[in-house]
């Protein structure tokens, strides 16, 4: 029996950049900043400048008592899920959903529900807590609410690594699905966290930009020498995996293959990046794909801004790739749409199918000093249009030292 | 408004539910509403009225009607009735 392979059928995003894929890559390809000043509500109390929010409305795709009822982490998981499966064209009334499942990231969960409930407790002193707040607020809620959504019956798996908890959701899922545990399985990640606490709490870790005294909108400058941290973001990305033939056989929209899942850990420190765990998860993802490092024509780095953070990670794609680093494009495009955390793998695998399908390569935009440190060959500050590649590659590393790299092909 | 008009205007609220076809008698669970979203549901009426109903009680409430009667009660008991 052939091997199974897995297919990208379906995609959707719910980002600052807009709130479906099209929009999104739209404005990947002109270069657009979302970032911007937060309000005066988060930045007074928490002290952070800047932020990438989602301009949001829970309406039509909610009703207005899903809308109060459902946290905002969940809202967005729900918009990003429904956009993939509407774009994968699957029939789910036909379909035998015990062999379709969730596999879902987030760092958080749902922290506006936590962060609302303990301001009552603590702030007002009034102990009185929405019954909801337990199973709106749980980590696994945004997954469960898109299998409850859609009836997915089939294997269902949260996964909470911080930065790299989409992306761990998408290359489990595409094992599951080599596996044959499932036959699709809708996977992707979530973060909305732009709560006065939460954002007071990074920036008690001093990891965050403050604001471009020109320019808000490019505070957060990856792989340049003056970058001065990360900026962070909310949304959502999820994507319809399935199994290849499968696919084919019902004349499916096919993205992409997913194709290698690279997983490490720097077990080392808990913040502090590790070039050979980097190292090692981005190698065992060529190995499983079976590619020489140079088939790689797009690397959407995980260049999160911070001092040490590109330094680190520019030297293992230099390591992993030795000479034909020169010539391996390589952007971070969290100067665009900011660090969306545990969002952050499905979102940037979206930007990296962008690269595979059309040739499109997303500029770390604003990056107009290029660290000599940081010694890759940018896409910076415009896009690029290159023949499409014949793969593409997406780092996630996270706090924890978990890293996470994706490869995908063209189908 | 009657207590019980405001409570099925809560109702119609909370489940997204046409108030007129709220029907005070019907089993909470043929208009769709299970047991957590009753428990939440229950939150709001209370902060609504600004009464609380007893864990004990919470058990006997089977329509919005029985509902109705508990907060009645309730709000004689506070003497806010």
């Amino acid at each position: 029996m052939a091997a199974r392979r897995v297919a990208v059928t379906g995609a959707g995003v719910v980002s600052p950049l807009g709130k479906s894929l099209a929009e999104f890559h739209a404005a990947l390809a002109e270069g657009r900043s979302g970032i911007r000043r937060l309000p005066e509500s988060l930045a007074q109390s928490s002290g952070v400048q800047v932020g990438a929010l989602v301009d949001w409305n829970p309406a039509p795709l909610l009703n207005e008592a899903e809308a109060v009822n459902i946290d905002r982490v969940s809202q967005f998981a729900l918009a990003a899920a429904a956009q993939a499966l509407a774009a994968s064209r699957l029939d789910l009334s036909a379909a035998d959903r015990d062999r379709i499942g969730v596999y879902w990231g987030t760092g958080m969960g749902g922290a506006h529900t936590l962060e609302s409930a303990y301001k009552n407790v603590y702030g007002a002193g009034e102990w009185r807590v929405r019954p909801l707040t337990v199973v709106m607020a749980m980590n696994n809620a945004a997954g469960s609410n898109v299998a409850v959504r859609h009836g997915l019956r089939g294997p269902f798996a949260n996964f909470s690594t911080a930065c790299s908890s989409s992306a761990m959701a998408l290359g489990e899922a595409m094992r599951s699905i080599m596996a044959g545990r499932a036959d699709v399985i809708v996977a992707g990640g979530a973060e909305a966290l732009l709560t006065p606490g939460t954002l007071a709490a990074w920036q008690a870790l001093r990891t965050l930009a403050p604001a471009d005294a020109a320019d808000p909108a490019a505070s957060c400058k990856p792989f340049d020498k003056r970058r001065a941290g990360l900026v962070l973001g909310e949304g959502a990305a999820a994507f319809v995996l399935e199994e290849e033939s499968r696919a084919r056989a019902r004349g499916a929209p096919i993205h992409a293959l997913l194709t290698a899942y690279g997983n490490s850990c720097d077990a080392a420190h808990m913040s502090r990046p590790d070039r050979d765990g980097q190292v090692r998860a981005m190698r065992e993802a060529l190995i499983e794909a079976g590619l020489e490092p140079n088939a790689i024509g797009y690397i959407n780095a995980h260049g999160t801004a911070t001092a040490v953070g590109d330094v680190v990670e520019a030297e293992a794609i230099n390591v992993v790739f030795g000479a034909a680093a020169a010539d391996i494009p390589v952007s971070s495009t969290k100067s665009l749409h900011g660090h969306l955390l545990g969002g952050a793998g499905a979102l940037e695998f979206a930007v990296a199918l962008l690269a595979l399908e059309k040739g499109v390569l997303a500029p770390t935009a604003f990056l107009e000093q290029p660290d000599p440190a940081c010694r890759v060959r940018h896409v910076r500050l415009r896009a690029e249009r290159v023949a499409p590649p014949r793969a593409v590659m997406s780092n996630s590393f996270a706090f924890g030292g978990s890293n996470v790299v994706l490869i995908a092909e063209r189908a | 408004m009657s207590t019980l008009a405001r409570i099925q205007d809560l109702a119609a609220k909370e489940f997204s539910i046409d108030p007129k076809s709220l029907d005070p008698h019907a089993q909470l669970d043929s208009l769709g509403i299970d047991s957590l979203s009753f428990i939440e549901f229950m939150f709001k009426v209370e902060e609504e009225f600004g009464v609380s109903v007893s864990d004990e009680n919470l058990k006997g409430i089977k329509t919005l009607a029985d509902l109705e009667r508990h907060i009645v009660d309730a709000l004689a008991a506070a003497g806010k009735g």
